[in-house]
């Protein structure tokens, strides 16, 4: 390896660095204030590491990974939420004891996996990304091993994702039956030049029906809910954030060289399962009375929504998906970010019942303020970070003439205001007597937290009002095939 | 020799659905150790004789017969003893022995015969094998490697032993 090829992977490097510095850390001695410090200055390192790594970008390293700009701009998100993660877990597992260390190992390891999904120019790695992400998500998931319902969670997760997996390879495998390769180039000529072959078309809807599971689309939807309101509140918010940002993030780069009419029949797939999952995701977050639930249904129906800019594909949508999953992390990191402080307190249950929320507004007016604001965002009303990703997902199926997948998009946003509004209005509800338990119990939010908070505010009020920086950014990303 | 192939496949094919239905798990263990042993002849056949070993030494050797143990030895109780003679009754080890052994046959003929590939395929050395790993795939190596540690840490958080009153017990 040159010495461009490590400073292309430096961001790599120091996440793997890091990891190992902390197990030994952990070896020697158990400090949980030590490991969150360290794990958060180790996302620091690995976001420091990404302007190095622009200073060599575009670059191909091995036939495996790809560092260009539209990589860097994911993995400057992924990072960034997997440090906000990492703030969040710390409030969290503070309170609930155990041995909280190894949590800030599997996250460095996931986002690591995340990473290497953006980068991938080729099957192997994509794979092995993805599973890198997986795993450690298991253990996360079923982290606080004391209650229940997260182990129960976990096991979920791991069947249902295993099964996901099986699907992907199998495609994978059926493709390179006629492609005779796994570059992502290669396998996606021989999409173009076997577009009548049945073995092709097989591989890539098994593929679809892998990366469906994983992005929660409508048919492959139904784990969502349950593992997200089994999971610890910080857990959600990551696989929320980054294990769908990256899967799609991966699979638009796979569909970048395919010319959008290649494949009619899939397309049509595609779309129907970007609008299945638009209204089952709002109408089913209507029924639910678990603000967690409500927030996974809500993420099924954002799934749609992008998976509207995706078929847009090319650079269009490259811009349109960066946009909205830039929105879209920082909302949704703020909302999972205020259920974990709630749930940060002395009775370690999670605070997700929409009971819990009751009259937020007059004993945590900050904390339900932020809440409001990212569901603001979520629900896509203007001025907030949320809008313009609608608009900028909105122009992308216009321009390439999706016209009643546009029209699902509208109706499925306003119809998904209603429960969004139903949880402010339960905020601003008086209290009801005798609610004074509650506030015994109210957590202390660390300064750390609390400048997250402020931080995400910030960037979806920024994002809303002023978004020329990022916009900039974005229109300067070009997804080549290389 | 590409009936060599179909037989192995076939009996892979069989020996993985024998997987699935069985009801009791050491059965199914069983049949997935010849599932992977077919396996290892298919790569052999296809000419990738170092990957067929490592299917051998590493599936089907050391990490199937650990299955076997920790499952047998969950069974420990007043009535082992039965249920181990239960579990070596004839029709448990038929199924397996007889595909086993038709795994053995097309083996012993592969050996003999001479020509242990299918034709037009080339042959994959150990060497190719390992300058593949350390030259262009150099990152899936990596990358397995935060695999298997992140499945470490997972299982060892996952696997700690709790005690009733919230203390934790290193394992």
């Amino acid at each position: 390896m040159s010495a461009y090829n490590v400073m292309a992977m430096s961001p790599f490097i120091a996440g793997a660095v890091a990891v190992v510095a902390i197990m030994l850390g952990i070896a020697v001695r158990r400090s949980h204030r030590a490991s969150a410090a360290a794990t958060v200055a180790a996302f620091a390192l690995m976001l420091a590491c990404i302007p190095v790594a622009a200073g060599v970008a575009p670059r191909q390293v091995t036939p495996l990974v790809v560092i260009d700009a539209y990589a860097l701009f994911w993995l400057a998100i992924i990072f960034g939420a997997g440090m906000a993660t990492a703030i969040l877990a710390r409030d969290y597992l503070r309170v609930r004891g155990g041995q909280p260390e190894e949590f800030y190992l599997l996250l460095l390891i996931s986002c690591i996996g995340a990473g290497a999904m953006v980068c991938s120019r080729h099957f192997a790695s994509f794979y092995l990304g993805l599973e890198v992400m997986t795993i450690p998500l298991y253990g996360m998931i079923s982290y606080i091993c004391s209650g229940k319902r997260g182990v129960e969670a976990g096991l979920k997760y791991l069947i249902l994702a295993g099964a996901a997996s099986a699907f992907l390879l199998f495609g994978a495998a059926l493709i390179f039956s006629e492609a005779g390769t796994l570059d992502f180039v290669g396998m996606a000529c021989a999409t173009v030049n076997y577009s009548g072959s049945l073995v092709v078309l097989a591989g890539l809807a098994m593929v679809l029906v892998g990366v469906g599971f994983k992005l929660s689309l409508a048919p492959f939807h139904l784990w969502t809910p349950d593992v997200y309101e089994g999971a610890p509140a910080p857990v959600t918010a990551f696989m929320a954030t980054v294990s769908k940002g990256a899967v799609l993030a991966a699979l638009l780069r796979y569909f970048s060289t395919v010319s959008p009419d290649t494949f009619m029949s899939l397309r049509t797939a595609f779309s129907l399962a970007a609008a299945a999952s638009m209204i089952a995701g709002n109408l089913l977050a209507l029924r639910q009375t678990n603000v967690k639930r409500i927030l996974a249904c809500s993420s099924i129906a954002h799934a749609g929504y992008v998976a509207v800019a995706f078929l847009a594909l090319g650079d269009i949508a490259a811009h349109a998906v960066a946009y909205y999953f830039a929105a879209y992390f920082a909302a949704t990191l703020g909302a999972f970010g205020v259920i974990t402080l709630l749930s940060a307190n002395g009775d370690l249950r999670e605070h997700d019942a929409m009971e819990d929320y009751r009259g937020l507004f007059h004993t945590r007016p900050v904390l339900a303020a932020v809440l409001a604001l990212m569901l603001l965002s979520l629900a896509g009303v203007p001025l907030t970070a949320g809008f313009l990703g609608k608009v900028y997902v909105f122009m992308a199926g216009i321009r390439a003439g999706l016209w009643w997948q546009t029209g699902v998009l509208v109706f499925a946003s306003a119809v998904g205001l209603v429960y969004y509004l139903r949880i402010i209005a339960v905020m601003t509800a008086t209290p009801k007597d005798g609610d004074h338990a509650c506030e015994v119990l109210l957590p202390a939010v660390s300064s750390a937290a609390k400048g997250l908070l402020a931080a995400l505010t910030l960037a979806v009020l920024w994002m809303g009002i002023y978004p020329a920086p990022l916009l900039r950014i974005i229109e300067g990303i070009h997804l080549s095939a290389h | 020799m590409n009936a060599v192939f179909y037989i192995a496949a076939a009996v892979a094919a069989v020996s993985t659905i024998m997987v699935v239905s069985r009801s009791n798990a050491v059965y199914s263990l069983l049949y997935l150790i010849v599932s992977l042993l077919s396996v290892a002849l298919i790569f052999f056949v296809l000419g990738a004789p170092f990957i067929a070993a490592l299917e051998v030494i590493i599936y089907a050797g050391a990490i199937m017969v650990l299955f076997v143990f920790t499952i047998m030895m969950l069974n420990l109780g007043p009535q082992t003893a039965e249920q181990e003679r239960k579990w070596l009754s004839g029709r448990a080890w038929a199924g397996p022995s007889i595909l086993v052994a038709i795994l053995m046959a097309e083996m012993l003929y592969v050996l003999w015969g001479g020509d242990h590939q299918v034709e037009g395929r080339h042959i994959v050395e150990p060497k190719e094998v390992s300058v593949a790993l350390y030259g262009p795939y150099v990152m899936i190596v990596e990358l397995s490697s935060m695999l298997l540690l992140g499945g470490l840490v997972a299982a060892y958080h996952l696997g700690r032993r709790v005690h009733g009153d919230g203390k934790e017990q290193q394992p």
